[in-house]
């Protein structure tokens, strides 16, 4: 989501500096009655032909409000966030994606484990690794066992419990 | 622009969607008082108005159109400068006798990364300084490769952070580090 604002802001921007220069130059060429570039005689037409009621207007004015509402979700949603504190004291972070993808490895290293995904949230000041997984529900221990042991190793701080989720792999008929 | 500015920018321009795509959808639907929904977008009477009103109205619109583009302008170079606040320029000591100790910020950085990327676990650093120049706030960011040791290589950083303290007189007023690690070898 942080990149697509940034890539929307962008366009944003672009989209404000040409559409405003634009018209400036329009309005002002107007103003002095030179020759416009823009011919809008065809806009102020279709304007004034077109009435509150025609189904145009109810199409464009629901695709704002949907598009309103879509965009206010988005961005009023709780985000994952992007680094995770490992220490209270001295300030140093984990880089979140790194950690996930570094507990994913560490999981599917297990014997008997296959595609693994990390899953890491904070979770009342704590972190909460997630791990999915496909492999022999036996397994289920070793895999906390490694992931406690890579977290260690990233020095981050000792989670209170890890969810493991293992899917039984699927025999070929 | 920070993450959060960005959030509120987009906030506002949904509530603006909302607004007015609920106000256009009233007035379509004919529950909006004052409103026929039988008129036209444009009535005879705005165009009347409008053309009454020249060359005063063309020349608000040529004044709202600037306003835009420049808005858009300062977006635009926002979004392209990066991160703010960075302390450029010189830092200055004044000394126990009269002179100063000089010293430009850009030669701090640079003498703290080549520090921090002395660690072979370092890949690579990023030091951003911002704040007075007395305590400045320091922002790192370190990539550490796959086998780096992540415990020698944060006190490594903190050592760093030590030296670069009693170097410069500019203890940090506030030390942020965030380390991204290299996925393992596979």
């Amino acid at each position: 989501m942080r990149t697509a604002n940034r890539i929307a802001s962008v366009l944003l921007g672009a989209a404000l500096l040409v559409g405003g220069a634009v018209t400036a130059v329009q309005a002002v060429l107007l103003t002095v009655h030179r020759r416009a570039p823009l011919d809008t005689t065809g806009w102020w037409d279709a304007l004034s032909a077109t009435r509150w009621r025609d189904p145009t207007v109810r199409t464009v004015a629901t695709a704002s409000l949907l598009l309103g509402l879509a965009l206010l979700a988005a961005q009023l949603r709780r985000w994952a966030p992007v680094r995770l504190r490992a220490d209270e004291h001295d300030g140093w972070y984990l880089h979140r994606r790194c950690v996930e993808r570094r507990l994913a490895d560490a999981a599917a290293a297990v014997p008997g484990v296959r595609r693994a995904r990390a899953r890491l949230r904070r979770h009342h000041g704590q972190w909460r690794p997630r791990i999915r997984a496909s492999g022999d529900p036996a397994a289920r221990a070793e895999i906390e066992f490694a992931v406690h042991q890579e977290l260690h190793r990233l020095t981050a701080p000792r989670p209170a419990r890890v969810d493991v989720r293992l899917l039984p792999r699927r025999r070929p008929a | 622009m920070t993450n959060a500015a960005h959030r509120l920018l987009w906030t506002v321009i949904a509530l603006l969607l909302v607004a007015g795509g609920a106000v256009a959808l009233a007035a379509s639907l004919g529950t909006l008082p004052g409103v026929d929904p039988a008129a036209a977008l444009l009535s005879a009477d705005v165009v009347d108005r409008w053309r009454t009103a020249a060359p005063w109205s063309t020349l608000a619109v040529a004044v709202v159109g600037a306003l835009f583009a420049l808005a858009g302008q300062r977006l635009l170079a926002r979004e392209l400068r990066g991160p703010g606040g960075t302390l450029r320029g010189t830092l200055s000591h004044p000394g126990r006798r009269p002179g100063r100790t000089r010293l430009p910020a850009d030669v701090l950085t640079d003498a703290l990364v080549r520090d921090l990327s002395g660690n072979p676990g370092v890949r690579r650093a990023r030091v951003v300084l911002t704040g007075p120049a007395p305590h400045p706030d320091v922002w790192i960011r370190v990539d550490l490769t796959a086998d780096a040791p992540a415990a020698g290589v944060r006190e490594h950083v903190h050592a760093a952070v030590r030296r670069f303290a009693a170097t410069t007189h500019c203890q940090p007023a506030h030390l942020d580090v965030t380390a991204r690690i290299e996925p393992a070898p596979q």
